[in-house]
């Protein structure tokens, strides 16, 4: 909070450190094609349609979500239909892909952290086409829901440069020799697309997470518990491969009740559509995470 | 004599320690607060048997299938919505207040619960799948879609157990991630 004030009010070279976020690489993603199908089981894998889609109120899909209340003001995840005024309908590729990586929209701007590229930039050059196929395959709607309404000073968006500087470690998840594939797409999946520590890893006050308390459990909006999700602590849970598995795929615990929250939203609208073999890796990496730096 | 002496505090220890955790479980809840508390338990107790069958811990049988679910079905609609006169709110309550914001909402989810868990004793007789299928919901043509509504009760009922018991479990998904306090 006190570095943000005093890089907002801080002049001359501190404001083009602030302002110059980290560089994120470009992907080169010339001659790859995108499938519409797979495309859409990665929006399921990474909770666009979650987001970007007001369910209640009946919203067509990915045509903007509906509020999300935080610490720092009300965010709305945008219309992202191939609407050319009101949605991305005017977007290249590159333009998909540097947002969803380096947290940039086409104009420059930084994306608040709301929108989880710090995740995003994980995904593999494959993911990203395909689901650029698959966000262009829906009906275009204009209309969406209005721009985020944020407390003073973190509307501001070249304080989010100074955010990344501090928090955003762009680009691709190398696999880690000596484990398995199974165990990497578990990893992957976690730290990627499915963004879990986007919930679980705790926060700063800036919003920024303690990455050496992964999964740890944190306060989530509106004073949601949310639980950790290491090892030990679902351990102490009694939770075991098979029930986690079985919890994601239909929002049932072991105890029989279900999750309530944002996690039955989770469950909803992506995890039960995970493959088996998805499920699977996923809880082998989340049971025998790497040791934290 | 002294040995005796020692077993009547201990058991009266245990006595005062089994009373606490009674408390504790529902935190002290009173009223109609504490009434709820106890009929979402009923539901909690049955849905946890149904869980360990459906997951083959226990073993599957229809009969008790058909009688837990019976058991949900008469706590849901109006018994449940009963229990939610408006504000009350007292201590230990996990309800939110968006109960009496969304009423109408949350009597349908009610009421839903109700004709799932008919369906599910309609169902309980029903052919299963093979051990481990998985029962992803890929594949439906949905995968870019808005989650349809829910199937109809006729429909449920023709289901396998197994799924008529999912799409149960999401109607208490649906009520509990709106109108339910996570803990």
């Amino acid at each position: 909070m006190v570095a943000l004030a005093v890089a907002l009010v801080g002049g001359g070279g501190l404001a083009v450190w602030v302002v110059g976020a980290p560089d994120a690489p470009e992907r080169d993603l010339t001659g790859l094609v995108g499938t519409v199908e797979r495309g859409a089981y990665v929006a399921r894998l990474a909770g666009c349609i979650a987001c970007h889609t007001d369910v209640k109120a009946g919203g067509a899909v990915l045509a903007g979500g509906a509020e999300i209340k935080t610490d720092f003001g009300r965010f709305f995840a945008p219309n992202i239909t191939p609407d050319p005024e009101d949605g991305i309908g005017g977007w290249s590729l590159n333009d998909f892909s540097r947002a969803l990586t380096a947290g940039l929209a086409p104009d420059g701007q930084h994306y608040f952290p709301s929108f989880p590229y710090a995740f995003y930039s994980r995904l593999t050059d494959r993911d990203i086409v395909d689901l650029w196929a698959a966000v262009q395959s829906v009906p275009a709607v204009s209309g969406g829901p209005p721009a985020h309404d944020l407390r003073f000073p973190f509307g501001v968006r070249s304080g989010v440069g100074l955010w990344k500087r501090l928090f955003f470690e762009p680009g691709r998840l190398e696999p880690i020799e000596g484990r398995s594939e199974s165990w990497n797409r578990g990893r992957y999946l976690a730290r990627g697309p499915a963004h879990c520590g986007a919930c679980h890893t705790p926060r700063n006050l800036l919003g920024g997470r303690e990455t050496g308390r992964r999964y740890a459990g944190a306060v989530g909006p509106g004073a949601e518990k949310i639980p950790p999700i290491t090892p030990d602590a679902l351990a102490a849970e009694g939770w075991a491969a098979d029930d986690i598995v079985y919890a994601l795929r239909s929002g049932i615990m072991p105890d029989g009740d279900v999750f309530g929250g944002a996690m039955a939203e989770v469950v909803r609208d992506g995890t039960r559509f995970w493959s088996d073999a998805d499920l699977a890796a996923l809880v082998e990496y989340i049971l025998n995470p790497e040791s934290q730096e | 004599m002294m040995r005796s002496k020692e077993g009547v505090a201990l058991l009266a220890g245990l006595g005062i320690l089994f009373a606490a955790a009674g408390v504790l479980a529902h935190g002290g809840a009173t009223g109609i607060v504490k009434q709820r508390m106890d009929h979402m338990e009923t539901v909690g107790d049955a849905m946890k048997t149904l869980t360990a069958m459906m997951r083959g811990k226990l073993d599957y049988d229809a009969a008790e299938v058909r009688s837990l679910a019976g058991t949900i079905a008469d706590h849901g609609g109006e018994s449940l919505t009963e229990l939610f006169p408006e504000g009350s709110l007292d201590k230990p309550t996990e309800a939110l207040p968006a109960i009496w914001q969304d009423w109408d909402r949350f009597t349908d989810l009610a009421r839903q619960l109700t004709d799932y868990a008919t369906a599910l004793v309609d169902a309980a007789g029903n052919d299963r799948p093979p051990v481990g299928s998985s029962g992803a919901m890929s594949g439906q043509g949905m995968m870019m879609g808005e989650t349809p509504a829910g199937p109809s009760v006729e429909h449920l009922s023709r289901m396998p157990p197994d799924a008529a018991f999912q799409h149960m479990a999401q109607v208490c998904a649906a009520c509990h991630q709106d109108f339910r306090k996570e803990k």
